[in-house]
């Protein structure tokens, strides 16, 4: 909710020794940061992977069948093996293939959906932190609007009413599921990133570098491009990379409810759905993906805690 | 008390505005085929059905008359009329609303209850094996959602397996799971106690886990700072426990972010709370939601949403409330404003 540069310097007691101020200052032991490595490299591969699926050798086809082991195509027939790493689902297709390809959608989706929000929400959050008043009055009570209903909830009536929408209207035609969700995710993450960005806004408006502009006449537009908008990208990245964990989990439950892309594309919640009442005898149909993507949220949330320590961002509303 | 009135007309604005759009967005979908009356009793309606429909919650006339039609009914006890179900809709959200209601205290509450003492240990113990081990598990379960918890616990709890372990034990194998049963059946608590366990302790797990996680991150990272300020050294240097020290003086210091987090997690819950009882089927105000929602179900989505915005607006009420419990200078200084 309130973001604040953490006073964590200024409250951590000043070192036992006055001397070792003076000297210079010595890097101290770190961990190394193996959750961050891990996080990059698994998001890199799992990006390369899910983009060029279709030229890996190693990747079937996500509707190509695989013969069981009898040499006829059956039903979750392979376990996890080397024929088919993650096992084949209900329809005999590899499901780690299937992973892949639903990364390929829940990434792009999630992306452009933070792109929208970072946008949309940002701009708001600058106008809104910059003039007061009134603005801020009205921008602070859309916001509250939005985080008011569940998200999830805004999120199937959104998704439910554009497709109608679609349907009804004839300029709309290029309004595809995928962009469906993408444009209400989009709208879920404008809130919190304007809040963020507001209360931000409002630390730096007071700025000297903010008072200097403005007194050689700057007009307010290039005092919020030139001169705010460059010191909130940390904040903006850090929680931008939280705000996608968040945004690729509510796409995986968006489409474990019905409300996913096209029929025919595989993503990782329509799998789950697909295959949950299979549990016991196969497991590996409905697990394998559920772990892509817990391992997907885990990572950006490395990420965006990484970050957050990196520019000294609390983030206790995201 | 002026606070108050002033957070309260904050909160009525933002409810009034909400379920307007709600009931745009819904309504909206309505005229799709022409007649909305048409389109909320389904095909076979007769003409004189329709009539009086449109006449009794105004579908023909603009969308503020229609709200405020529907509000005033709200108001009196009437929510309208839930055509998929053939019910009305106040009887069926009564119905369904306890299990949402027992799945989101019992989250918040478990979620307190694990998170507290985990938090002000690997606070105490700051750096420590045990606090490492605690703050990893937390992430992890911070970025668990609903949707990738419930598999998990399924395959672990209520599917029964059979592991044969590996070389040196080899002939050996090892049973777990089966506990719980795969369908959560509305068990109520004043019915038997019991079943009631078995069918909601893993849908409460689902939602409990990751607030849990959310809670101890916060307690602790709050806890943390406390720790270092004077008034704990304070406190151990006349020579109170540290005992007391960390769960009374601190405790009590440190409680901020995580109250107002509880406030903010409705949503969340709520969201989790929808997937949790598709999950394991149980009938509760999630799955009626998505069922209305996608059947065009207007009165039943528009008072379950106001219900929901009402709900958010009291617990953040209550949350105030709390604060001012908590620490008596918020407590003064309202009682002078």
């Amino acid at each position: 909710m309130t973001t604040t540069i953490a006073p964590s310097t200024a409250m951590t007691p000043a070192s036992p020794e006055p001397a070792a101020e003076l000297a210079p200052r010595k890097r101290r032991f770190k961990r190394p940061p193996i959750g961050y490595a891990f996080a990059v490299v698994f998001l890199v591969t799992l990006t390369l992977m899910a983009f060029l699926a279709d030229y890996l050798p190693f990747i079937p086809y996500p509707d190509a069948k695989i013969l069981g082991p009898d040499g006829k195509v059956g039903r979750y027939d392979w376990g996890p093996s080397w024929t088919a790493w993650f096992g084949t689902d209900g329809v005999s297709n590899d499901v780690f293939s299937k992973t892949i390809y639903g990364a390929r959608t829940s990434l792009q989706v999630g992306v452009f959906a933070t792109v929208l929000g970072i946008v949309v929400g940002g701009a708001l959050g600058v106008i809104a932190g910059y003039f007061r008043g009134m603005v801020d009055r009205v921008v602070m009570i859309i916001t509250d609007c939005l985080l008011a209903l569940p998200a999830l909830l805004l999120a199937i009536i959104l998704v439910n009413r554009l497709d109608d929408y679609r349907l009804d209207t004839a300029w709309l035609g290029w309004l595809s599921r995928k962009w469906q969700i993408v444009l209400t995710l989009g709208i879920l993450a404008i809130a919190p990133l304007a809040r963020i960005v507001r209360a931000q806004t409002l630390s730096l408006r007071e700025r000297e570098f903010v008072l200097a502009a403005r007194s050689i006449g700057a007009k307010p537009g290039r005092v919020m491009l030139r001169e705010i908008l460059p010191n909130l990208i940390p904040v903006i990245l850090t929680v931008a990379f939280t705000g996608l964990s968040i945004l690729i989990a509510a796409e995986g439950a968006l489409a474990f409810l019905g409300l996913g892309v096209e029929v025919g594309t595989p993503t990782w919640g329509k799998l789950i759905d697909e295959n949950r009442n299979k549990i016991d005898e196969s497991w590996w149909a409905t697990i394998f993906p559920c772990m892509m993507l817990f391992l997907t949220v885990l990572s950006f949330n490395l990420i965006g805690e990484r970050l957050s320590r990196r520019f000294d961002i609390r983030q206790a509303g995201v | 008390m002026r606070y108050f009135l002033q957070k309260l007309s904050q909160f009525a604005i933002v409810f009034f505005i909400v379920t307007f759009g709600v009931m745009v967005l819904m309504r909206l979908g309505l005229n799709a085929p022409g007649d909305p009356a048409r389109t909320l009793l389904g095909g076979t309606a007769d003409q004189e059905l329709i009539a009086s429909t449109t006449a009794k919650y105004r579908l023909d006339s603009n969308y503020f008359t229609q709200y405020f039609f529907w509000l005033k009914g709200m108001v009196t006890g009437d929510m309208g009329f839930s055509v998929p179900n053939s019910l009305p809709v106040a009887q069926l959200i009564k119905g369904r609303v306890m299990t949402t209601v027992l799945l989101g205290v019992y989250a918040i509450v478990w979620g307190i209850i694990i998170a507290v003492p985990f938090a002000v240990r690997q606070a105490y113990k700051r750096d420590s094996a045990f606090d490492k081990i605690g703050s990893g598990l937390s992430f992890a379960f911070v970025s668990a959602p609903a949707i990738v918890l419930a598999p998990i616990l399924t395959l672990i709890l209520i599917k029964e397996n059979t592991i044969t372990l590996w070389w040196p034990l080899n002939d050996y194998q090892v049973t777990f799971g089966g506990w719980f049963p795969r369908i959560g059946n509305k068990v109520y608590p004043w019915q038997d106690l019991g079943e009631h366990f078995r069918n909601f302790f893993v849908p409460t797990l689902v939602l409990t886990l990751p607030i849990a996680a959310v809670f101890s991150r916060l307690l602790r990272g709050d806890m943390v700072q406390t720790l270092q300020a004077d008034f704990v050294t304070l406190a151990s240097a006349k020579g109170v426990s540290p005992r007391r020290v960390l769960w009374v003086h601190a405790l009590r210091n440190s409680l901020f972010s995580l109250l107002t987090s509880v406030g903010l997690q409705i949503g969340g819950i709520v969201g989790g709370a929808i997937v949790a009882e598709t999950f394991f089927d149980l009938d509760g105000m999630g799955t009626m939601l998505v069922v209305a929602i996608l059947s065009k179900d207007l009165f039943t989505v528009q008072s379950a949403a106001a219900i929901l915005v009402a709900s958010v607006v009291v617990v953040n009420l209550t949350v105030d409330l709390l604060y001012a419990v908590l620490d008596p200078r918020i407590r003064h200084a309202r009682a002078l404003a």
